[in-house]
């Protein structure tokens, strides 16, 4: 992508507001993760109170069953559920790339095979089928992103493909395809670059699942023990029974509106960067 | 036309046979002991001669390929294997569960329809003004909530704080209601459930019906009516919001996917007894061999309701059926 290029995307996002809202939201979570522990009163792993604290000036949003600062839990738990997103959007992402690339380029046999897999995919019940996985492979950090990753590239593939498809029929490939270019050549300098800005928006919307699917995950019991995410402190406090008192105020509200709004972040981010990306779109609306 | 069908058939039997041989693979292939993944993680405090008969039953001392037919056979015929954890039939555990779950997701799938329908052609209706501005907001929020995050925040505020409606369960224990008592007493259960799960399913039919509908309104025979001077109430609701509807009728039987992982998760927050929330206990206690019949039958009940909508699409929208042959 050249810099004019980039500079016009920069001029049609910045004069969309849910899309400057959404990128402002990333950073300011970007910010919470990489500043951790600085923000962080305490190490959320361990004990620094007796158990089931209300908030009070110590404990911001009081403790947890074990008297883990909750507050310092969220602060931390931002790098696991941001992390966790990130890397399980970027894998599908590379694979839906992948397979969309090879299938729009190819076409005939090769396309119409993995369009068919791809449709396969798309039936079966996905949250169900990584709980299967999950609870085969053991829960992990590693293994909840293989989880998510291996089942979240399909809708993408469908979409870069079409995207292949219709690079395919202009005018510069047709001219590099006649005169016997080499096809590594076509593909890294005139398809790929077309694929690359629908594939950023369509990561974006991959990431804000994939933080969703985590947190089911987690709450069922199949997330890392180790590195708490927060849909690990809403199982926790789910299986304390948090709910049935007065502290899901403080130890069920905060975990659940930081993932709707980390969600929200991406979306609105994913959501704008394809209005831009799709001039028909922008007119629309 | 029948072709169509013929083509997704085959589809649909390959997913089902994918699932099945995954199934079958993964308690053979995972790293460790696979009577564990066969019989349950209480295989530890089992007698050798108790252990021979689990290997026996599931022949695992058969070459591969003889297992596997025996397989296809048992779950052809219904057998769906033992739980040890639970002492009882699999096949017993899923019938148990099963009707819970057809009534939560069925009349979620049902209102989370009428209420996307409703607000998706007022969005589209009123398309650049507030309202629209206002409902794609909402439903956009809906859409990026945890579910059980939702189920959690309306148990806390509806049952624990306001006592309104029961905890967890689908009916009062030891109660021998009967008749309409009975009946007030399973929907005073399934109320919060179901809001939940139709408060996080809504918003896909709300985007599709505002889309499908923004599309109709631009076509030429509306400008037509609207130009013959047809009152505004018969062109929406006679002209755009009937032909907007096809649409949303492929994703009506689609959505019953995403709404049955969705109530995986709602009906454990509820603990209310469909598979869902047996997937969840099998899971808890590692009963490798109901997590995978929980999985299997998910998976049948979306592959059946896929099949069943495009059957029906053929009648609701003509042009299918001319298309194809």
């Amino acid at each position: 992508m050249d810099k004019q290029k980039l500079k016009n995307y920069w001029s049609v996002l910045s004069s969309n507001n849910l899309g400057m809202l959404g990128v402002g939201i990333l950073l300011m979570f970007l910010l919470i993760a990489l500043l951790a522990p600085l923000i962080a009163p305490y190490d959320p792993s361990v004990r620094v109170g007796g158990p089931f604290i209300k908030p009070n000036g110590d404990f911001l949003l009081g403790t947890n069953d074990v008297g883990q600062d909750i507050f310092s839990e969220l602060i931390y738990g931002t790098r696991v559920s941001l992390l966790i997103g990130i890397v399980a959007a970027l894998i599908s992402i590379v694979i839906g790339c992948l397979v969309g690339v090879i299938a729009g380029y190819y076409g005939g046999k090769i396309d119409s095979m993995l369009m068919r897999f791809v449709d396969l995919i798309l039936v079966i019940p996905f949250l169900p089928l990584m709980i299967l996985l999950a609870a085969f492979i053991g829960p992990s950090f590693w293994n909840i992103i293989l989880v998510i990753s291996l089942i979240s590239w399909a809708s993408p593939a469908r979409v870069i493909r079409s995207q292949v498809l219709s690079l395919k029929t202009k005018g510069y490939v047709e001219a590099a395809k006649s005169i016997g270019t080499n096809i590594r050549v076509i593909l890294t300098k005139h398809i790929l670059p077309g694929v690359i800005p629908i594939a950023l928006s369509q990561f974006v919307l991959a990431a804000s699942h994939s933080i969703l699917i985590e947190a089911s995950l987690s709450f069922l019991g199949l997330g890392d023990p180790f590195t708490k995410s927060w849909g690990t402190i809403l199982y926790y406090a789910q299986a304390r029974g948090a709910f049935l008192t007065d502290a899901w105020v403080w130890w069920i509200l905060p975990p659940g509106l930081l993932i709707t709004t980390l969600v929200i972040g991406f979306a609105f981010t994913g959501y704008s960067l394809e209005e831009i990306l799709n001039p028909r779109l922008r007119k629309e609306r | 036309m029948g072709k169509f069908i013929a083509g997704k058939f085959v589809q649909y039997a390959i997913v089902i046979f994918l699932m099945l041989t995954l199934n079958f693979l993964l308690p053979r292939l995972m790293p460790g002991n696979p009577l564990v993944f066969l019989a349950g993680e209480d295989v530890g405090f089992m007698s050798s001669s108790e252990k021979e008969a689990i290997l026996d039953e599931h022949g695992l001392n058969d070459p591969i390929l003889v297992q596997y037919g025996t397989y296809i056979k048992n779950i052809a015929t219904g057998n769906f294997g033992f739980s040890y954890q639970q002492k009882r039939p699999i096949s017993d555990l899923l019938m148990e569960r099963l009707p819970w779950t057809l009534l939560l997701t069925g009349l979620g799938l049902v209102i989370s329809t009428v209420i996307g329908v409703m607000f998706g052609a007022i969005s589209a209706w009123k398309r650049g003004t507030k309202t629209d501005a206002n409902l794609l907001t909402v439903f956009m929020f809906l859409s990026a909530m945890p579910s059980f995050w939702v189920g959690m925040i309306l148990v806390s505020i509806f049952s624990a704080q306001l006592g309104l409606f029961p905890v967890f369960g689908a009916e009062s224990a030891w109660s021998n209601l009967t008749g309409i008592d009975r009946f007030i007493d399973i929907m005073k259960h399934l109320a919060l459930p179901l809001t939940t799960l139709v408060l996080i399913s809504v918003t896909s039919t709300f985007m599709i019906m505002r889309y499908s509908m923004l599309s109709v309104l631009g076509e030429d025979y509306i400008m037509m009516a609207k130009a013959k001077g047809v009152k505004e109430k018969v062109i929406k609701y006679k002209h755009a919001m009937r032909n907007a509807l096809l649409p949303v009728a492929t994703v009506f039987m689609l959505s019953l996917g995403f709404m049955l992982g969705g109530a995986t998760v709602i009906e454990t927050v509820f603990a209310y007894p469909g598979v869902g929330r047996l997937m969840f206990e099998s899971v808890l206690s590692r009963d490798y061999p109901l997590i995978q019949a929980t999985f299997l039958i998910i998976t049948f009940s979306v592959v059946l309701a896929n099949l069943f909508a495009d059957l029906i699409y053929p009648i609701l929208d003509p042009k299918v059926g001319k298309n194809n042959g």
